[in-house]
C-alpha cells in the first residue's frame, strides 16, 4: 500500500481512541464531467463523515475516499445509481492499521541502551533478553555475572545470572523461569526479578540483607529452544525441541525428565505427549546442565522453579503420595509466602504438595532437588487461573512479578534464617 | 459424604466443569463468568452411579468485577462412562448484571455487517484482544463452556486457551451463527487441542450449540 504518510497519521489516531473497523477506502476514477460532479456531491454530504485521501481533481484522476462503516451503503448506492464505477482499495482499514502497527513495532525494536530504558511491561525475544543480561552485568560488574552452564539441543547457550557480594561458595538460592516455554509470564518475571535484585542492592533494602550472606542464581530462559519455537511457530509449545532416535515426535517435557520417580505414573512414555518423560532421566541438556550445576555447587539451600498458570505454590512430592519429612515446615512457609503475595493486589493462591494440589507428576524438578537435600524446594504456578491462561496480557507482567517477588522474599528470608 | 479441601485437585476439576456449564447457560457477548473462589467442596461416592461433588462457588462477571454472586453446584461424574457428560445442576443466588443493551447493540452491529465477520487468534500471543472483538471472545467462552462440560471427566481440567478461528455464518432466521475453532488446554494431560463448535445466539433467546 503506497499511502504511508496517511496511514501513519491514522495509526497515531487509532492508537488513541478511534477504531476503523469496517471502514473501507473506495477509489473512483471519473471518466466524464457527470461522474466528476457525482463524486463532488459526496463532498457536500457532511453527515457521511467521508475522508477524502485524494480529492477530486479532474477527469481520469483517481479519487480515494475513506468511508466509515455506517456510510458505506449510502455512498455505494449514490455511486451505483449514477452508474459511477468504483473499486474497493482497502476492504477493512482497521485490519491494515493493525498490521502496520505490528510492523512498526517490529522495526522499531532497537535494543535498549540500558536496563533503565528496558521495557519490563512487554514480552521480549530471546535476543532481547540475552542483551538485557549483558547490559545488567555491564552496569553492575561487582554484583552480577553471567555463567554459561551448558547448551540446548539446538545449541543455544544456557545462561544463569549469579548475584553475589563476595565470599566463596556461599549458601545459595536458585530460581528458574521459562522451563516450559509457553509460560511467557515466567521469563518476563525473571527479567524483572533480575533488575529488582540489582535495585534492592543499590538501595540497601529488600534482598540486600540476603545478599550479605547468600548468593542468588537466576536462570531466566531455561528452555530457549522451546521459547524460540513459541515465537516463530507454535505459541502453545511446552517441551524441549529434542529428537531422540526412534521417537515419532519432537520434544521432552523438561519437568518430567528429572531423576525422581523417573518414568513412573505421572508422566507419559509417548514422545507425542506433552508430558513425555524422555528416553532416560537427564536426557535433556536443559535439565542435565542444571543437575550438573547443582551437584558441583553443593551449597544450594533453596530451589524455586517457576511455571504458569493456576496461581499455586507447591512443594514436593509429585511422584508419590508419601509426604516429605519437612511437610509441616514447607506448608507453613507456603502459607506465609502466599499471604505476602496476596497482600499486594489481592491475588488468591492455593498451596500444598504437588500430588494433592494439582496432579501426580513423576520426574519433576523439585522432587529431585528435595531428594538431593535441598529442603526449601518450591514450584510456583503464576497468574492467572484460566481467563487468559498462557496468553496473559503484557500489562499483567509487572504486577505478577511484583507480587511473586514478595513470596520469593519470604522463602529466601526463611532459608537464610534457618540454614542447615 | 466427605469434605474436601478446596485446594484438592478433585474439587478444582469439578469446579471447572460447573464453570463451563454456567458459562454456557448464562454467558453472552456482554457477560463472561469467572470463578472468584471455590468456597467449599464435598464428595459423595454413590454405588453403581458415580462420584458426586457438592460445590459452593463465588462467581464474578469479568466485565463487572466489583460484584460477585454465590452459586451452589452439583457435579455428578457417571461411573465408568466414557461417552456421557457429567450431570450438572446449578443454583445462582442473586442477580447478575443485565446485559440487555449491550446484547442488542452487538446484535445490530453484527447483523448490519456487509461481510461476514472473520477473526483469528483471540487473544493474540501477547494476550491482546481488540475491544470490538471482546464480545466474540465472550461468545467463545459460551461455546467452549459447552464443550468443556460435555467432555470433562474426573481426570481432566479444561480451560479455553485461545480462539484459533471464528467465522460468522449469515442465516435466514434471526439467530447469529458463529463457527469457532477453539483451543482447549487440559491442565491434567497438558495437551492443547483444537475443537470445532458452532454457536447460535439471539439477544432474547440466548445461546445454544448447534449439533
Amino acid at each position: 500500500m503506497r499511502l504511508p504518510v496517511l496511514l501513519a497519521a491514522l495509526v497515531a489516531v487509532a492508537t488513541c481512541t478511534e477504531t476503523f473497523v469496517g471502514h473501507q477506502v473506495l477509489r473512483v476514477i471519473p471518466q466524464s464531467h457527470e461522474e466528476l460532479q457525482k463524486v463532488q456531491e459526496l463532498q457536500e454530504l457532511e453527515h457521511l463523515q467521508l475522508d477524502f485521501w485524494l480529492a477530486p481533481r479532474g477527469l481520469g484522476l483517481p479519487v480515494d475516499i475513506r468511508v466509515p462503516f455506517p456510510s458505506l451503503q449510502a455512498v455505494k448506492a449514490h455511486l451505483e445509481a449514477a452508474g459511477v464505477s468504483y473499486s474497493i482499495m482497502i476492504e477493512d482499514v482497521q485490519a491494515l492499521l493493525d498490521e502496520e502497527q505490528r510492523e512498526m513495532l517490529r522495526s522499531s525494536r532497537q535494543l535498549p541502551l540500558d536496563t533503565d530504558t528496558f521495557n519490563y511491561e512487554a514480552y521480549h525475544t530471546i535476543d532481547e533478553i540475552y542483551n538485557f543480561m549483558d547490559l545488567l552485568v555491564a552496569e553492575n560488574p561487582n554484583l552480577v555475572s553471567k555463567l554459561e552452564i551448558g547448551r540446548s539441543t539446538e545449541n543455544r547457550p544456557l545462561y544463569v545470572l549469579k548475584f553475589s557480594t563476595g565470599g566463596t561458595n556461599r549458601p545459595a538460592v536458585w530460581i528458574d523461569t521459562g522451563i516450559h516455554s509457553r509460560e511467557w509470564v515466567t521469563q518476563a518475571s525473571g527479567v524483572w526479578f533480575a533488575k529488582k535484585i540489582v535495585e534492592d542492592h543499590a538501595n540497601n533494602e529488600g534482598v540486600a540483607s540476603i545478599l550479605e550472606s547468600m548468593d542468588i542464581f537466576l536462570e531466566i530462559v531455561t528452555n530457549p529452544d522451546g521459547f524460540a519455537y513459541t515465537q516463530t511457530t507454535n505459541r502453545m509449545w511446552r517441551k524441549t525441541r529434542s529428537k531422540h532416535s526412534g521417537a515419532l515426535c519432537v520434544g521432552v517435557d523438561p519437568n518430567r525428565n528429572w531423576d525422581a520417580g523417573f518414568g513412573e505414573a505421572g508422566a507419559s512414555s509417548s514422545s507425542c505427549s506433552e508430558t513425555y518423560h524422555g528416553p532416560y532421566a537427564n536426557s535433556e541438556p536443559e535439565v542435565k546442565s542444571i543437575v550438573d550445576f547443582v551437584k558441583s555447587h553443593g551449597n544450594i539451600k533453596a530451589f524455586v522453579s517457576i511455571h504458569s498458570y493456576s496461581q499455586l505454590l507447591l512443594y514436593p512430592y509429585g511422584y508419590t503420595y508419601t509426604a516429605v519429612p519437612d511437610q509441616q515446615e514447607l506448608h507453613e512457609v507456603s502459607a506465609k509466602a502466599v499471604a505476602a503475595l496476596s497482600s499486594l493486589y489481592g491475588t488468591q493462591y492455593k498451596y500444598g504438595s504437588i500430588i494433592t494440589t494439582i496432579y501426580r507428576a513423576s520426574g519433576g524438578t523439585i522432587d529431585w532437588t528435595y531428594n538431593q537435600g535441598i529442603k526449601y524446594s518450591f514450584t510456583f504456578e503464576l497468574r492467572d487461573t484460566g481467563r487468559y491462561g498462557f496468553l496473559l496480557p503484557a500489562q499483567q507482567i509487572v504486577p505478577t512479578a511484583e507480587e511473586t517477588w514478595l513470596a520469593l522474599k519470604v522463602i529466601m528470608e526463611h532459608t537464610r534464617d534457618n540454614l542447615y | 459424604v466427605t469434605e474436601l479441601s478446596p485446594s484438592h485437585f478433585s474439587a478444582a476439576r469439578a469446579a471447572a466443569v460447573a464453570l463451563g456449564y454456567l458459562r454456557y447457560l448464562r454467558g453472552g457477548p456482554g457477560r463472561g463468568l469467572g470463578l472468584r473462589q471455590l468456597r467449599s467442596a464435598r464428595r459423595q461416592d454413590i454405588d453403581d452411579v458415580g462420584h458426586k461433588y457438592y460445590l459452593e462457588l463465588e462467581l464474578e462477571d469479568v466485565l463487572d468485577k466489583a460484584r460477585t454472586v454465590s452459586c451452589t453446584a452439583e457435579v455428578l461424574y457417571q461411573l465408568g462412562s466414557k461417552t456421557s457428560a457429567p450431570d450438572v445442576q446449578v443454583t445462582v443466588q442473586g442477580e447478575l448484571r443485565s446485559t440487555e443493551e449491550a446484547d442488542q447493540e452487538f446484535y445490530s452491529r453484527i447483523r448490519s455487517l456487509e461481510n461476514e465477520l472473520v477473526a483469528e487468534n483471540i487473544p493474540d500471543s501477547h494476550g491482546n484482544v481488540p475491544p470490538e472483538l471482546e464480545p466474540i471472545h465472550l461468545l467463545a467462552w459460551v461455546a467452549s463452556g459447552y464443550v468443556i462440560w460435555q467432555n470433562s471427566s474426573e481426570n481432566t481440567k479444561f480451560h479455553l486457551a485461545q480462539v484459533k478461528h471464528v467465522k460468522q455464518v449469515k442465516r435466514n432466521d434471526e439467530d447469529l451463527q458463529f463457527d469457532f475453532v477453539v483451543l482447549l488446554h487440559d491442565m491434567v494431560s497438558q495437551e492443547v487441542l483444537p475443537w470445532q463448535v458452532t454457536l447460535l445466539w439471539h439477544p432474547q433467546r440466548g445461546a445454544r450449540v448447534s449439533q
